[in-house]
């Protein structure tokens, strides 16, 4: 078996390099993590000709090796150090033939490292289109490096880049160039020198970069990191002023050749990008067609996420019940069929609403209008610690924080990315609406007031907008909060508008609910495991006590079979683990105006907020009937066995309502933020502030009302 | 820098449909990504239209469109 061959896939952000990366992977692709850092890294594998597999690494777009982001650090700590694992044997290097001046600095720095480097011009069918003319020649032998024309969106010239990687595998040495592009002043040659004794294998130019960037390249330890200190400070070498030198050098360099090798016609006037952002980007119109589309994206979610989901927890329904009637009862049969059936349901049950919001989104993204939002967005994200593209897992949140937060990951700034992680559950997602629906009408009545407006509707919206609301101002708190030493651009380009590839969307589709049901799914599963385990066991005797003495009610009252069943359950899940549980936290939540049958339904509802409703249909003996509406009527029966009181006035009602607005009631969303952000620090950081604001705003409104 | 704020020709006291060349950049930093994205001494560049909410601007930039923020049109001085 021959060895395999690792290239690394690199490029400036909208050359393309995704839509290539998917030509010559098709789903053999992974993702994996990049060492110790938040950045996703793609992996594919593709075969040549002769046989010889290559594994390709689609590295982050970025525009130079002085990244302003995590995601372009890693191309250069990968790429500076011959010794890291993902070093690759060449690189393949990704350019917009039709703006290609702007895409030839990195490119001219890549050759300085002397790996075996490939030119691969994208965007064939474009350049086609606009008559451009190249001289693939003159390219070549001007820039020292082979180039080939091709396209990622058609498939044209693909095989010539496979040809040409074969030559590459065959004779590495003779595509790797010794002579550098760009000439080191003598100062920079002493520091370049110096540095480079430090990194095995590194060459001057690796050792350059080491100069500039030992503060923070983590493969270097305190000892290097002072004396690669010690080597710049002895030279007085200033890394910005070497870098914008370095750059301009580059770009006199270079700009001769493409002025000699692109004829391009003359262009003529404004494109059709620029005449469709005249209205995309407007001031008013720009801002009102975004909520527009965003409502269309709402309405989609809502409209085709709603039958699958029913099939999904239909189907689910009809395994479990399968298996129970086939397998002997028994707590075996319990916990496959209420622990891990129902478990897995519950994490499936996601996907429609997760991959019909990422169709559109990816949709959106390919067609380059998600630039758009983020930019028109920016300066009102930004006053709040966010980012313009913040805007989009905002409104996302209001159909499900799940793959809302996933959503964040084309925001590059970290501290903008994770203060965009932390309060994206405060927007009312769509679990809440059951429990809104069940509360609502122990607090407002169902009057029209002015004419139009029922006063249950304007209720709905007020509990929206403080959602909305305490979004914002949880990241106000966070940006003061928060440090980092990362700075925040925008400067953000904005790519023409294409149609989108399919194939693209539909990996990125793929790859998001991948990512969901596996990392997501093991936490999900493994929490309503524990969740059935508390509701469905209790105390040694307790359990089988409570079904005695239930049966004998039910004998004594002469119930039928489902009454007596519903009441079963009731008494069952009062004796279990939750039950105990329940009363445990009572004192906690009695100052909130809950009783322990509350608590039961706040510690099952962890799952989902919708099991609320289920929960207390349960607790409340109306299990086989478990829709909205007669929850809420038997609840509205409820009394306080001392005082004789409802229990659900308005003063309990409206308190439960807020601790829903606010809570992070969903196993889900702590499992995507653990994934999210690596680490269990910010889920849990989350779930307190969460919930400590619903508890005190719960307590608030209890207490002065009551 | 001795010019005081306004003086210098910069980007972002500029009215949008104005068309010119860059001459350079009042902020290193600012400037050294914006070199490094293609915006260059002698770039020609032109002000589309003003971003939503006072927000930054849309430029053109030789053949290609950039978003900007305010504080990074602010750091681009023209000829």
């Amino acid at each position: 078996m021959t060895k395999t061959f690792t290239v690394a896939l690199l490029g400036n952000p909208n050359c393309g390099k995704s839509s290539l990366f998917n030509q010559l992977t098709g789903l053999r692709q992974k993702v994996g993590n990049f060492p110790g850092i938040t950045v996703d890294k793609k992996i594919g594998k593709f075969a040549l000709q002769s046989g010889q597999e290559v594994s390709i690494i689609d590295f982050p777009g970025t525009y130079s090796f002085y990244p302003t982001s995590i995601d372009e650090r890693i191309v250069v700590q990968s790429l500076s150090n011959p010794n890291d694992e993902n070093y690759p044997d060449a690189v393949v290097y990704v350019a917009d033939v039709t703006k290609l001046e702007k895409h030839l600095l990195l490119l001219t720095q890549l050759r300085d490292l002397g790996l075996p480097l490939i030119l691969a011009l994208n965007m064939a069918d474009v350049a086609e289109q606009q008559g451009l003319e190249v001289s693939l020649g003159l390219l070549s032998k001007r820039l020292g490096v082979p180039v080939v024309m091709l396209s990622g969106r058609t498939g044209a010239g693909i095989n010539d880049l496979k040809v040409l990687l074969e030559a590459v595998i065959a004779q590495p040495g003779a595509y790797a160039t010794t002579q550098p592009f760009f000439t080191m002043s003598e100062q920079e040659m002493a520091v370049a020198h110096a540095a480079r004794a430090i990194v095995p294998g590194a060459n001057t130019y690796q050792g350059l970069l080491v100069a500039h960037h030992y503060e923070w390249l983590p493969f270097l330890s305190d000892a290097q990191r002072g004396l690669v200190k010690d080597i710049a400070e002895q030279h007085e070498f200033v890394s910005l002023r070497s870098q914008v030198d370095e750059t301009m050098q580059r770009f006199d360099r270079f700009t001769p050749v493409v002025k000699k090798a692109l004829k391009a016609p003359e262009s003529q006037g404004r494109g059709m990008t620029e005449r469709l952002d005249a209205v995309l980007t407007h001031r008013v119109f720009g801002p009102l067609i975004f909520f527009g589309l965003m409502l269309l994206v709402f309405q989609a979610i809502f409209a085709w996420a709603g039958t699958p989901m029913d099939w999904i927890e239909a189907f689910f329904t009809f395994v479990g019940d399968q298996v129970r009637s086939t397998l002997p009862a028994g707590w075996f049969t319990d916990l496959l069929t209420d622990g891990i059936i129902a478990g897995l349901g519950g994490v499936l049950v996601f996907i429609p609403q997760i991959a019909i919001l990422f169709l559109l989104i990816a949709i959106l993204e390919e067609v380059g209008y998600m630039a758009r939002a983020a930019f028109m967005f920016d300066q009102v994200m930004q006053s709040f610690g966010l980012n313009g593209r913040s805007i989009v897992a905002l409104v996302s949140g209001g159909a499900c924080a799940i793959p809302a937060i996933m959503s964040t990951r084309t925001i590059g700034n970290w501290k903008e990315r994770l203060i965009t992680i932390l309060v994206t559950p405060f927007i009312s997602c769509s679990a809440r609406i059951p429990v809104y629906t069940v509360l609502v009408g122990f607090v407002v009545p169902p009057k029209v007031v002015l004419g139009i407006f029922n006063l249950q509707g304007l209720a709905f919206m007020g509990l929206y907008l403080l959602g909305i609301v305490s979004a914002l101002g949880a990241a106000y708190v966070f940006k003061l909060i928060l440090k980092t030493r990362e700075r925040s651009f925008l400067m953000l380009e904005m790519p023409e508008y294409r149609v989108p590839v399919a194939r693209n969307v539909v990996l990125t589709v793929w790859e998001k609910v991948q990512s969901f049901v596996v990392e997501a799914g093991k936490v999900i599963l493994g929490v309503s495991i524990v969740l059935w385990f508390l509701a469905s066991y209790g105390p040694p005797g307790e359990m089988a006590a409570a079904e005695a003495s239930a049966r004998s009610s039910a004998e004594q009252l002469q119930m039928e079979a489902a009454e007596r069943d519903d009441l079963i359950a009731s008494r069952k899940i009062e004796a279990s683990f939750a039950g105990h549980i329940g009363k445990a936290v009572e004192p906690v939540i009695r100052p909130l105006g809950y009783d322990w049958k509350i608590g039961i339904a706040l510690i099952t509802s962890f799952a989902a907020r919708e099991v609320f409703v289920g929960t207390m249909a349960t607790i409340y003996s109306i299990g086989s009937a478990s829709d909205e509406f007669t929850v809420r009527e038997r609840m509205a029966q409820e009394r306080n066995p001392l005082t004789g009181a409802p229990v659900y006035n308005t003063a309990t009602a409206l308190s439960l309502l807020l601790f829903y607005v606010f809570a992070m009631q969903c196993m889900s969303t702590v499992a995507v933020v653990k994934r999210e952000t690596k680490s269990w620090k910010w889920p849990a950081i989350q779930f307190a502030f969460m919930t400590g604001l619903a508890y005190l705003s719960g307590l608030l409104a209890y207490q002065l009302l009551s | 820098m001795v010019a005081t704020v306004g003086q210098q020709n910069e980007l972002n006291q500029a009215k949008p449909g104005l068309k010119g060349e860059v001459s350079h950049f009042s902020n290193e930093r600012i400037g050294s990504k914006l070199m490094a994205m293609g915006v260059l001494p002698g770039s020609k560049i032109e002000y589309i239209r003003k971003a939503p909410f006072g927000g930054g601007c849309y430029v053109k930039v030789d053949n290609f469109l950039l978003g900007l923020r305010k504080a990074e049109a602010a750091s681009i001085v023209l000829k």
